[in-house]
């Protein structure tokens, strides 16, 4: 235990001195009186304390907590070691100073939307656990900064800062101002961090902002994958000078602005690294006074939480517009909510998006760097297939109302059919969009047609399996985090039901693969337009052979499937 | 006390109404979780067209049961039939004749309430439009209408119970499963289910609802069917369980056993203003 509070509290104490003093002299500006600064100075260290002691807390019991806890500890200090590291060995290079303000700059940015998808992270932010203690704005504003402070986060920031300032700090000025860069750097990550979740706790409390909390994962896993394209194609496209236009614009947006004024200095451009500090300083204080003022607005007045959490949703059911083209009964009904959970469910919405963004990411950007397939547009097909899998467990508990209305394998079939419909609805014409694209991009007209055939074939047959494997493995998805997709104890079924699934997606689309790879490369690109017309028949086939096998289990073992997804 | 013991509920008795097909007859069922008995053998026969409660206090397994009366999870034994065909072998016969509403279950909640009624209607193959004219009638009567076109999961409890109840007689049933609809509901809503569930028993349907709440049970239903640890206890017409004892409360307290443990002796003497004794 005495480990991390030990590593907790280096952090403290690396970082307390450099809060305190500011709200030192913040309130010693207003509150002249000794009780304040009395109180001033017994807030700062409770409130580290408490921190230090919510993180100690935090490890107690749970040996898997404690492992992820160390282990993000150990990454983050590895990971901050060799970027400070790396950082120290910029130093000199023409591209030094472009690097370490667009590092300040993405640094800033990752502070200040944290809080909106990572909420629950810290306890002894969340002003509303202080509405009844008599606490004085200033003093709380700088105890909950000081306390702010500790963490593996800033901690990783420092190092961060500390790298950034060594590449770019020439001569006894430079040092200087990376001295005085350093916690402005720091401060500013992590006051724009709590001024944006002050301002926003309402919203992120209310049901609104736990569904935006879930989008965290789409947000990330598209993120990954337009990074790693982005990093593939700078380090093509001639390497960091194209990111001068971007510098020139960053090195003016506080908190970069700190790092830009090291740059400025050391090379001997006073003037304009004095703007740049004045322009840090301001944003700071303009940081503060809006962190302050809401802060303030919270602790004083009553928390009204639910009632604007969100307004009527309009009347589009029923008659009219799109909906009114869907059949009627069982079929229509069932496609209509599964369509409206794409929108309004964050879990299913974020599947989905993901798989959309992916899946044209994947085969476009690929095109773009010239090292693209025309049959990479089945990707995406293949990503919204996997949306097929485990349909009852995205009803959660609620398939109990699904249940009550299915009373033989007619009426299940009914069910897996409009809900494949749902999926086919948008993958059809995504499907033919993205390998339009693809083929525009890589001018490969000839091999479409046999593209979209196996695209087909493979979204057939990802309907086919997901289907049994919807009757067969059903399991949980717990509706609150972001990156739980699978209640405890269900994720070997899980898993295995969609591995499974997909080997076997594979194998029974494989006689499509295979004639279009044979027709490749036995030269009858030609006649490959042939894999079109195939691949539809044989994708149709399999996803009604799979949902007729799957609609039996279904209508066998509806209460054992209710049991298995009511566990989230 | 009548029938203790024996709930297969011989002796309706007081009304004489003999004559009415039983609306949910119960024999043998079991269910176990694992080491623990949840249902352990209960035989039960509920007349068609009564309001009916099925008391007990928590973990008797009042939930357990009716999921099983109701399809919703399979009994390790026993029967069960519902206006006249049998749960599991004939489920398409006692679907279209049930309504309920569960405990502890979700609704489509990223639904608003009309979308719900609208999209349970027709996969109860209710036509389109008929679905929406019951929709719309029973929202306004149910006091949803103004909250309508809100998603339900940013409804209340009672709104929840409410829009709950309405999707288990959009289709016009028989009989009504409904566990513990009153819990969490603030007294106005209760009323207004209340009110419903009286005119729709008016009619000769029937309501089983379950609830540990016997002040309620005791000015709501003419019959009781009383569960502890698993068993039914006593089942009859209100006026035959409660028997001599001065409230159903009384009465239940005897029959599950829990007499003689409220607060008196020494035991938290300490407690209130004039230390020494303590009122109820």
């Amino acid at each position: 235990m005495s480990a991390p509070a030990a590593s907790a509290g280096a952090s403290g104490t690396s970082g307390a001195p450099s809060g305190a003093p500011s709200g030192v002299s913040g309130a010693a500006g207003t509150a002249a009186r000794p009780a304040a600064s009395v109180a001033l100075l017994a807030l700062t260290p409770i409130f580290v304390r408490i921190k230090l002691a919510l993180l100690r807390n935090g490890l107690k019991g749970s040996s898997k907590r404690k492992a992820a806890y160390f282990s993000s500890l150990a990454f983050a200090l590895v990971v901050g070691f060799f970027m400070t590291l790396g950082l120290g060995l910029l130093r000199g290079n023409a591209h030094a100073g472009t690097v370490v303000v667009l590092l300040a700059g993405i640094l800033a940015l990752g502070w200040a939307f944290m809080p909106l998808f990572f909420p629950t992270g810290d306890e002894t932010l969340d002003p509303s656990r202080l509405v009844m203690l008599p606490l004085r704005p200033r003093p709380l504003v700088a105890a909950l900064l000081a306390s702010s402070l500790v963490g593996i986060g800033p901690l990783f920031t420092l190092c961060l800062a500390v790298g950034s300032v060594i590449a770019v700090a020439r001569g006894a000025a430079g040092a200087v101002a990376a001295v005085v860069a350093l916690p402005l750097l720091l401060l500013g990550c992590v006051i724009i961090a709590r001024a944006v979740a002050t301002a926003n706790v309402r919203l992120l409390t209310s049901r609104k902002g736990r569904d935006l909390a879930v989008l965290s994962g789409l947000v990330i896993a598209v993120g990954a994958q337009l990074a790693n394209f982005a990093s593939q194609s700078l380090f093509q496209a001639g390497g960091l000078s194209a990111l001068e236009p971007v510098e020139a614009v960053v090195r003016w947006l506080p908190p970069a602005t700190a790092v830009g004024m090291v740059d400025s200095v050391s090379e001997g451009s006073y003037g304009l690294a004095a703007a740049q500090l004045v322009l840090t300083l301001a944003a700071l204080a303009g940081l503060l006074w809006s962190w302050e003022r809401s802060l303030t607005r919270l602790m004083v007045t009553p928390d009204g939480s639910t009632i604007s959490a969100s307004g009527p949703v309009k009347d589009r059911g029923g008659a009219g517009g799109f909906w009114s083209l869907l059949p009627a009964g069982r079929t229509g009904a069932s496609m209509q909510r599964a369509l409206r959970y794409v929108v309004r469910d964050p879990k299913t919405k974020s599947a989905w998006v993901t798989a959309l963004a992916i899946g044209m990411i994947v085969p476009v950007f690929n095109a773009l760097q010239g090292t693209g397939s025309v049959y990479l547009g089945s990707f995406g097909a293949g990503m919204l297939g996997v949306q097929m899998y485990n349909q009852f467990g995205q009803d959660t508990s609620a398939f109990w109302m699904v249940a009550q209305t299915i009373s033989g394998t007619r009426d299940a079939y009914v069910e897996l059919r409009a809900r494949a419909f749902a999926l086919a609805l948008v993958t059809l014409p995504y499907t033919v969009l993205v390998t339009v694209v693809t083929a525009a991009l890589l001018d490969d007209w000839q091999g479409f047609p046999a593209a979209v055939g196996v695209a087909l074939a493979l979204l057939g047959s990802m309907l086919c399996t997901g289907a049994v494997a919807s009757a067969r493995f059903p399991y949980s998805i717990p509706t609150e985090g972001a990156f739980k997709n699978v209640a405890p104890g269900q994720a070997g079924l899980a898993w295995g039901g969609i591995l499974g699934g997909m080997l076997a997606s594979a194998l029974v689309c494989g006689p499509v693969i295979a004639l279009a790879v044979w027709l490749n490369m036995a030269e009858h690109r030609d006649v490959s337009w042939i894999v079109l017309p195939v691949g539809v028949a044989w994708g149709w086939l399999a996803a009604w052979a799979g949902l007729r096998l799957a609609a039996p289990t279904v209508a066998r073992k509806l209460p054992e499937i209710l049991s298995a997804v009511s566990k989230g | 006390m009548p029938d203790q013991g024996d709930a297969t509920g011989g002796t309706y008795g007081t009304d004489g109404a003999r004559t009415a097909p039983s609306a949910v007859r119960v024999e043998g069922l079991w269910k176990r979780f694992g080491e623990q008995v949840a249902v352990a053998g209960i035989d039960l026969e509920l007349p068609a067209g009564k309001f009916i409660g099925l008391v007990g206090p928590n973990g008797a397994g009042k939930t357990t049961t009716l999921s099983m009366v109701t399809g919703l999870l399979r009994p390790d034994m026993g029967r069960v039939v519902v206006a006249g065909h049998d749960v599991w072998a004939d489920p398409t016969e006692v679907k279209a004749r049930i309504g309920v509403l569960p405990e502890g279950l979700r609704l489509f909640e990223r639904l608003s309430g009309r979308e719900l009624l609208g999209y349970m209607g027709r996969l109860r193959g209710l036509p389109g439009e008929e679905t929406d004219k019951r929709a719309t009638q029973l929202l306004d009567v149910l006091d949803l209408a103004g909250s309508q076109h809100k998603l339900i999961v940013d409804y209340s409890t009672g709104m929840r119970k409410k829009i709950g109840l309405a999707a288990a007689l959009l289709h016009n049933p028989e009989v009504l499963f409904l566990d513990e609809p009153f819990e969490g509901v603030d007294p106005v809503s209760a009323q207004t289910i209340r009110g419903v569930l009286e005119r729709y028993t008016a009619s000769g349907a029937t309501v089983v609802f379950s609830s540990h709440v016997m002040e309620l049970v005791e000015s709501l239903c003419d019959w009781v069917a009383v569960m502890a640890a698993g068993r039914i206890r006593a089942a009859g017409p209100l006026a035959d369980v409660r028997g001599s004892a001065p409230s159903l409360q009384a009465a239940f307290l005897e029959l599950v056993g829990a007499h003689g443990r409220d607060a008196s002796g020494d035991s938290l003497d300490w407690l209130g203003g004039n230390s020494g004794t303590v009122t109820r």
